[in-house]
Order: C-alpha cells, then sequence, then structure tokens
C-alpha cells in the first residue's frame, strides 16, 4: 500500500471529525451533515450506477422506502430507529430485487427510464394510500416523527454535533467498504460487466447475480440514508425524498465528481451541495429556482468537457504534486 | 354517456400527447438520442404562445406563425452546438450515456431559468377561449379548444408524413435514421440533418404547446410530467414509427380518461406506469415498432 497517497484523504478525514471542535455555527454544520448527505447516497447510488454500470435514475424509490418503512416500524411498534434502520434498509433491498430482476434485461437508456417508472410508480402508491395493514402512511400529508428532544436511544438529537458524527461515521464506514469492494473479486466482476457485458457474460461471470448484488448493496445503504433523512428533518413525504428530483440528484452529483470512483461522489457532493444551499439560501428569495440553474449548468459543462468527472484532472493534478 | 364524454376527451388529449411522442420518435428514431428535454421545449412553446397571445391579443392558433420558426431555431442551435460534440465523442459507444445526462442538465438548467424568469406563478389563457364549447343535447360536450387541439395534431401527423416520405429532406433523415455510415457514404450530411431533424422536432413540439395552451395552464414545470408521458407513449407504439406514436397517444389518452372515471385522478399516474412497465417488459418494441434490438 502506497502510503504517501493515502496521506491526503486519511488526514482530510480527520480534520472533519475534528472540526466541530472549532466551528460550531449551526449552519456550517447544516451545509455540512447536507454534504455528507448527498455524498453517502450518490456513493450508494455509485455502487449500481457507476461500478457496475448501470445507470439508475430510480433510486429515490429505496430512499422512500427505507425512511417509510423505518418510520411505519418506530411509529407503531416503538422500535428504536437504530433496529428500524435496518429494516428500512432490508426493504430497499427486496425491493431492489424485485425492481432489477426483471429491469437487468434492459440496457442503457430502456432500463433509465424503467427504473425511473418504477419510482414514480412507488411514488405515486405513497401518495395515494393512507394505511396498510394497520401502519399509517397518511398519503400526500406525510409522516411526522414525535419530537422526542434529545433522545439517544431513538436517534434523535437536539444538537447538530451528534448528527454530523454520525452521518460522517456513515460516510467512513461506506468508504472502507467500498474500498475493500474494490480489492475483492467481486469489484473486479463489476469492472467486466460495465466495461463489455457480453465480454463478462462469455468469460463465465454470473451477470445477473451480479448485478443483483451490487443492487441489494446500493438499496441498502440508499435505504439507510433514507432513515438518516427522517431522523434528522423529523418529516418524510413522497414528494420530499421520493421524488424525481432526488433520484436525479444522486444519479448527478456522482456522475460530476466521476462515476465509477470512490471519491468521485465525495467530491461531487463538496461541490454541488454548497453551492446548491447558498444559492438557495442568498438568491431564492427574488429568484426562485436560482439554484437548479447552476445544478443544470454545472452538469451540461461537466458531460461536455469533462465526461469522466471532475475526479480525473483533480487525481492528475494530485499524482503530480505528491510525486514532485 | 358519462362513458362518451370520457372517450371523447381521451381521444382529443391523447393526440395532443401522440404529437408530443411523435416529435420524441423522430429524436429517438433518428438519432437514438434520449431528449429528457423535450418536455422544456414543450414549456418554451407554451410560454412563447401565452406571451404572444397577451401581448397581442390576437387569437393564439396564430402565434403558430412565431412558435414553429423560434422552436425550429432553438432546437438546430440546440443539437448543433451542445449535443453534437457529446455525440461525436461517444459514436464509438454501444451504449451512449452522455447525451442522456447532457439533455437531463438541459432540462432543469430551462426550466429553471424560465422559473427565474417567470416566477412560479400559473397562467393560463383569458378566460373564454377555453371554455367555448359545443353541446350534444344535454349529456355531451365537445370543448372547442380540445378539438381543435386534435384537428391540428392529426393534421401535423399527416404533413410530417408527408415530409418523411416524399420529400428529399425527409427522406434523408429517414436514411440517416436507418443506416448512419451508408447515408454518410451516399453523400448526405449527417450532422446537418440531425440539426434538421431535431429542430423540427422542437417545431412539432412547439405546435402541441401552443395546442395545450388553449386549454391547461401555463407554468415552468410544466414540460416535466409531459415529456415523460412521451417517453412511454413512444415506447409503447415503438420507437420509429410515427403513427405508432399517435396512436399510442390516444390509448394512453384514452387510459387516463377512462380511469379517472373508475379509480381516482392520482392513481391513473401510477396505471401509466404499471402500463409502461409491462408494455416494456412483455413486448419491448411497442405496438408498431421495428424489432427491439440493442
Amino acid at each position: 500500500m502506497n502510503v504517501k497517497k493515502y496521506n491526503f484523504p486519511v488526514l482530510f478525514i480527520l480534520a472533519l471529525f475534528v472540526l466541530p471542535f472549532f466551528f460550531s455555527s449551526p449552519v456550517l454544520l447544516h451545509v455540512l451533515i447536507l454534504v455528507y448527505f448527498y455524498a453517502f447516497l450518490s456513493m450508494s447510488w455509485n455502487i449500481l450506477g457507476g461500478f457496475a454500470g448501470q445507470l439508475s435514475l430510480g433510486h429515490a424509490a429505496y430512499t422512500a422506502i427505507g425512511a417509510y418503512l423505518s418510520t411505519m416500524l418506530f411509529l407503531r411498534w416503538h422500535i428504536s430507529p437504530w433496529v428500524t434502520m435496518f429494516g428500512g434498509g432490508i426493504g430497499a433491498s427486496i425491493m431492489s430485487v424485485i425492481i432489477g430482476y426483471p429491469c437487468f434485461k434492459l440496457r442503457g437508456a430502456y432500463y433509465a427510464l424503467s427504473t425511473l417508472a418504477f419510482a414514480e410508480l412507488v411514488r405515486v402508491l405513497i401518495t395515494n394510500t393512507d394505511s396498510f395493514l394497520g401502519f399509517q402512511i397518511n398519503a400526500a400529508r406525510g409522516l411526522l416523527l414525535p419530537v422526542m428532544g434529545h433522545a439517544p436511544g431513538y436517534f434523535q438529537f437536539v444538537d447538530k454535533q451528534y448528527y454530523y458524527y454520525i452521518i460522517l461515521s456513515f460516510c467512513t464506514i461506506l468508504t472502507i467498504i467500498l474500498y475493500f469492494m474494490n480489492k475483492f473479486r467481486f469489484g473486479y466482476y463489476l469492472a467486466a460487466i460495465r466495461e463489455d457485458q457480453e465480454a463478462a457474460e462469455a468469460l463465465g461471470i454470473n451477470v445477473t447475480w451480479c448485478k443483483l448484488l451490487a443492487g441489494i448493496m446500493s438499496s441498502f445503504f440508499t435505504g439507510i440514508g433514507g432513515v438518516f433523512y427522517a431522523q434528522y428533518v423529523l418529516y418524510i413525504s413522497a414528494q420530499s425524498i421520493g421524488a424525481l428530483h432526488i433520484s436525479l440528484e444522486m444519479a448527478f452529483i456522482s456522475i460530476v465528481g466521476g462515476k465509477g470512483t470512490i471519491i468521485g461522489p465525495i467530491i461531487g457532493a463538496f461541490l454541488l451541495t454548497p453551492l446548491a444551499e447558498l444559492t438557495r439560501v442568498y438568491l431564492a428569495g427574488t429568484y426562485m429556482g436560482m439554484h437548479l440553474v447552476f445544478y443544470g449548468g454545472v452538469l451540461m459543462l461537466v458531460v461536455k468537457f469533462m465526461p469522466s468527472g471532475i475526479i480525473h484532472p483533480l487525481r492528475m493534478l494530485y499524482e503530480k504534486i505528491i510525486t514532485s | 354517456m358519462l362513458l362518451i364524454q370520457a372517450i371523447l376527451n381521451g381521444i382529443f388529449i391523447g393526440s395532443v400527447y401522440g404529437l408530443i411522442a411523435l416529435s420524441l420518435t423522430l429524436i429517438f428514431g433518428v438519432m437514438k438520442i434520449i431528449n429528457f428535454a423535450h418536455g422544456s421545449f414543450l414549456m418554451i412553446g407554451m410560454f412563447t404562445t401565452f406571451l404572444f397571445t397577451s401581448l397581442t391579443n390576437y387569437n393564439p392558433y396564430i402565434s403558430l406563425i412565431v412558435v414553429c420558426p423560434l422552436l425550429f431555431f432553438l432546437g438546430y442551435m440546440v443539437q448543433n452546438f451542445l449535443i453534437k460534440s457529446v455525440l461525436i465523442a461517444e459514436q464509438d459507444i454501444r451504449e451512449p450515456i452522455g447525451v442522456l445526462l447532457l439533455t437531463s442538465g438541459l432540462w432543469i438548467f430551462l426550466d429553471n431559468i424560465f422559473m427565474v424568469f417567470f416566477g412560479p406563478d400559473y397562467h393560463a389563457l383569458p378566460a373564454p377561449f377555453s371554455k367555448l364549447s359545443w353541446s350534444f343535447g344535454d349529456l355531451i360536450l365537445i370543448n372547442k379548444a380540445r378539438f381543435f387541439a386534435f384537428l391540428v395534431s392529426c393534421l401535423a401527423a399527416l404533413i410530417l408524413h408527408f415530409f418523411l416520405r416524399h420529400t428529399e429532406l425527409g427522406r434523408s433523415i429517414k436514411a440517416v435514421g436507418q443506416d448512419r455510415e451508408m447515408a454518410g457514404l451516399l453523400g448526405i450530411d449527417v450532422y446537418k440533418i440531425y440539426n434538421i431533424a431535431f429542430g423540427v422536432a422542437c417545431a412539432i413540439v412547439g405546435i402541441a404547446g401552443t395546442l395545450l395552451t388553449t386549454f391547461y395552464y401555463v407554468h415552468p414545470n410544466v414540460g416535466g410530467l409531459f415529456g415523460i408521458k412521451a417517453f412511454i407513449i413512444v415506447i409503447l407504439g415503438g420507437l420509429g414509427s410515427i403513427g405508432g406514436a399517435l396512436l399510442g397517444g390516444i390509448i394512453v389518452g384514452l387510459i387516463e380518461s377512462f380511469g379517472a372515471q373508475f379509480i381516482s385522478a392520482t392513481m391513473t399516474e401510477g396505471l401509466i406506469y404499471i402500463i409502461f412497465l409491462s408494455v416494456l417488459f412483455f413486448r419491448p418494441s411497442g405496438l408498431f415498432g421495428l424489432r427491439y434490438e440493442w
């Protein structure tokens, strides 16, 4: 392991962990929490979209299912969200198998459209169901989580620092998992599938099984991200975490940062999320929707001039620096 | 009798859906481009009609004189300066998603630029226009605006069909769609044809926008839903088939209209997605399209 190469990332992560001791402004922490949240979601999307090469535009279905399942279990049986979090993740994984199995036959644009249709279907179903098997879903009114103040056992806190550390730890754990996934054979299988699926099949790789597994991993973590959102905002509705723009943001952040890489989505999140927040804070009053103008503009520029993502010129710069 | 009303309304709105899907299938069939920004062009057409009618107080159908050339020009420019370079860069990749992403970015960009300039308010044409209708007895009301939309859509589809089959330019477009390299070898300037085809498609979606403005509200985000429905119709009717797109549009319109009689209107949206997914899984070539090959 080339020690010098990992100096900067490790130092960066340590700095992020130490940051709240020096800067405790709630606004800064909030923006960073959002950055980590989108980085987490985008990294999960990246497992299927970047590493396996299946451009899924319906990942919001998994955030919605994760958040709703966890909240439904919590509201009905008062199980701690720390436990129902895994329920949400597993529920999202089951959904990904149901969606993935028929969709993986399709390629490229058809696959993207079918995942989009599934996600919209999930959103429509949630928005039209008031209760299901005794669980409250509340259709379009959304679910309100009971405000418990400072309740660590129930995944609720008043100060933002706790959320900060939780989501930062989630991101770090996911990064480590992705790193080891790429080291194991599975990572190479995915790379083969993403580059040339027929050739991979000819080599004897069980493509369907690999894609399904990638989908399961991806949706599991996406579901957990959804649960974090539910516990942070304490209100969920199909329009807030199940909507098309969430799917698109997950995909766009990964693509802008660098699709098949580990740090790509992180860089994308650090770039796009603060941009969105700052424009929303400063400009949305007079010019509504301005932050999305930047969003769309940045995406178009990146696709036109740096199609493999921002990470690649940055990486070349970084390697030049550390080898000098 | 409510059912007959529903059928008529379904056919009328379905023809407009079909017109939008028609232009999308032109782009999809000829250039294999997924154009997620199609709804945005529709929205631009609607705003142009609305502004023209508000400023000049003429009949909205007169705004077609402005909408068609403007949208053609816009489409031509977008294809030439934005999409072309990404297409060239990706021409060897079997599943080019760069253009898909580019058009998604364009969709978000256009929708929100209009939101910035025009605000999130809903606009509609002055009241009398969308409410005029003929009545047959007490039971059947035919809304004039929707009926004219149906007529113009069918007319536009016929003209397009004639254009593609019997004019030199139209045949070049078809040729490029069928086999790009061969068309290039025969002396057709492929990228110029792409520009023209995209322009024509945008002009057609502009016409659909004008028609919609006569009975639908205008808002920067209105394009998104129509865009997605257009994709569903394109795949339902089959790639590259103009008649299929129009017919698919009418079928979707009928399903929506019918469905709304029995289940709540918001659920009919879900019905469309279910139909879409079934078609994708069981008959990906659609009703009339070419054999599914990827």
